[in-house]
């Protein structure tokens, strides 16, 4: 376990906390983008996003940490998604719906890590988003920002093959540790590996068995 | 990762390795009296499959390291070639002793999505169902850690009472557990008719059971002691952590979802938040226990104002067609609608069949959308790409962040003591690692 990193934020309690007003999701992004100016923001289903740079990733978190207005006590979440390269029309039945078709075109591939901030004490919470190429992952960890994040961003290297350059122990989480490949990846394989069997030997994954053979 | 493997050439000379028949040798060698134990993952006290490193100076914990992965099951991933509705079958079975939370937190995310306003009805009784559930999940949370600590009466005791909530959720969604009960837009079925009496039976049982573990531990000189000054994490380390629910209540923050972001109308009922200043596992205790007569008082006001009317949305698009009820042959039927879609309307019977085999489709977005459930904040961040199926469903686990707590609430407590703080985290191996 890490956890040694403390910072001095100062801690709401019972008796300083969450009375305070809530932002508004536009005073959370005027705050935000009067010190970030190159971050480009979204409010889409009443939540509001951030789309930051690697870069100025610690730093955006470490401000929304530490600022009196923001004051984001919490890293809620932290997930990835993974959208591949290439053109990807959606299969789906428009006839029997009104929604539009999803069709997308990427030149090249991203994984999309989100970063969930929450505040106790003012009661909001927003999106970080954070796009990585998915050829060679890597972002800088936040860990030091927040500890929490340390199993998070193991579970995201874990699925996504993200490396989060400074992480104090990225190693596999969920998956074994010996698992070849990152299984949340769109491009990962479905269909599967080698099942052991008795006497050190190997049976085909479905897709691939010849059945006689499996017969015999 | 590879800095810290033990390749034999990176071995300095007061490394041991125990390899048998070298006591001698071992006791001679040793320098410092630390020793690294493996706890778990098959340990009576690990609340499934948990692992533990400990590394002990006697019997002196320095750290505790969780390992967890072993009952992942990769729900996640196959949410992502199911239907919207389908996914609600999968998540129910993360965390297995608040299922209804699963459900509830991801069925708000597709219906914030959808854009859509569920029956007043339905969020009523999603209401007093996952307020069961959280008294259900408690309950199990008194019994375990009773079992782990020793008092066998708690234990049996914790699942008896237990028992009588999965009995109405059984008497309602067909299943004591994974329920698949709430769906997108509504619920699967309306309540039984004897719903109201059932609910009533268990509010006038449970509060004299919860008054008898009260007696039983509240001055049990034992029960004190083992957890009293355990465990300790304070609001500013919880915060470190990610750290919610109970464990930051009994820091004293009266953090709660339920007050915070209300949903499903549950702030039209009044109660309070069960806080504890002594950040212990005693303080997290008396919360869970507070917690559950809190739970009580919303449920009997839900119950008192249960309105009328349908329990799913009207759109055609999104509703399960029949609502199906079971006849006396003990089969689900619905002759009326079956009528319906046989006899009069083709276009029936093909929406009918869309729905059934492909679902409904969900508008592009991405939302987080979060509950309090009995372990903390447990929030599904979904994406949607417009079609049938989930693009990506990630699931904040409040287990599986809680129990990052836990190196620090052991560090220099006793073996013994570990037992004690990892239940009172009350970590649900299903949900840690889904």
């Amino acid at each position: 376990m890490t956890g040694t990193t403390r910072y001095d934020a100062e801690v709401p309690t019972a008796t300083r906390g969450l009375a305070r007003d809530a932002l508004s999701l536009e005073d959370i992004e005027r705050r935000v983008q009067d010190r970030f100016p190159t971050v480009a923001t979204e409010i889409a289903h009443g939540e509001l996003t951030f789309h930051a740079a690697p870069d100025v990733l610690v730093d955006l978190l470490s401000f929304c940490r530490d600022d009196e207005e923001l004051s984001c006590e919490l890293l809620a979440d932290l997930a990835g998604v993974h959208w591949p390269a290439g053109e990807h029309v959606i299969e789906r039945q428009p006839s029997t719906t009104g929604w539009p078709e999803y069709r997308v075109a990427r030149d090249r591939g991203v994984i999309e890590v989100l970063y969930l901030l929450r505040s106790v004490t003012r009661n909001h919470a927003f999106r970080v988003a954070v796009g990585t190429d998915d050829t060679a992952p890597c972002l800088p960890s936040v860990t030091g920002v927040y500890p929490t994040a340390d199993f998070h961003e193991r579970e995201v290297y874990d699925f996504f093959g993200v490396e989060f350059e400074g992480h104090p122990d990225l190693t596999r989480i969920l998956m074994p540790d010996d698992w070849v490949g990152h299984p949340h990846r769109k491009d990962y394989p479905l269909g599967g590996v080698d099942i052991p069997y008795e006497h050190d030997r190997f049976i085909p994954p479905p897709d691939e068995r010849d059945l006689r053979e499996v017969i015999e | 990762m590879t800095a810290t493997d033990p390749t034999p050439a990176a071995r300095s000379d007061d490394e041991v390795f125990v390899e048998g028949a070298d006591w001698e040798t071992i006791v001679d060698a040793v320098v410092d009296d630390t020793l690294t134990v493996n706890m778990g993952p098959q340990h009576p006290s690990t609340h499934g499959v948990l692992r533990l490193i400990l590394e002990l100076d006697g019997e002196t914990v320095l750290g505790l390291k969780p390992v967890v992965g072993y009952l992942h099951t990769g729900i996640e991933k196959n949410a992502e070639y199911r239907t919207w509705v389908q996914g609600t079958t999968f998540f129910t079975r993360m965390d297995y002793l608040s299922p209804l939370f699963n459900e509830l937190a991801y069925c708000l995310g597709v219906e914030r999505l959808l854009d859509i306003e569920v029956p007043e009805r339905a969020q009523a009784v999603r209401v007093i169902l996952t307020e069961f559930n959280r008294i259900a999940s408690h309950l199990v949370w008194l019994a375990t850690a009773g079992m782990e600590l020793g008092t066998t009466t708690v234990m049996t005791a914790g699942f008896r009472e237990r028992e009588h909530v999965l009995d109405l959720f059984e008497s309602q969604s067909g299943l004591r557990m994974n329920h698949a009960y709430i769906r997108p837009g509504g619920l699967a079925q309306d309540v039984t008719d004897d719903f109201v009496a059932r609910c009533d039976a268990l509010l006038e049982l449970l509060p004299a059971r919860i008054a008898d573990y009260e007696d039983l531990l509240l001055e049990n000189p034992i029960w004190r002691d083992r957890l009293e000054g355990v465990g300790i994490i304070d609001a500013e380390a919880c915060y470190r952590y990610g750290i919610t629910g109970p464990l930051l209540r009994a820091a004293g923050v009266p953090w709660d979802l339920r007050k915070a972001q209300p949903y499903s109308g549950i702030d039209a009922y009044d109660f309070e938040v069960a806080t504890d200043d002594a950040c212990d596992s005693y303080g997290r205790f008396l919360v869970r226990l507070e917690e559950m007569r809190q739970s009580m008082r919303i449920i009997r006001q839900a119950l008192d104002s249960l309105p009328g009317g349908p329990v799913m949305v009207p759109d055609r698009r999104i509703a399960w067609p029949s609502q199906q009820s079971l006849g006396a042959d003990g089969i689900g039927n619905d002759p009326e609608y079956i009528r319906h879609i046989m006899g009069e309307s083709m276009e029936s019977l093909i929406n009918h069949f869309k729905l059934v085999t492909q679902g409904f489709t969900v508008p592009a977005g991405q939302v987080y959308s979060a509950v309090e459930s009995p372990r903390g904040e447990l929030g599904y961040a979904i994406t949607s790409t417009g079609t049938n199926k989930p693009y990506r469903v990630h699931v904040r686990d409040p287990s599986f962040v809680n129990l990052q707590g836990a190196d620090e609430m052991t560090r220099g407590l006793m073996i013994s003591d570990v037992v004690a703080v990892v239940s009172s985290i009350d970590p649900v191996m299903g949900g840690v690692d889904r």
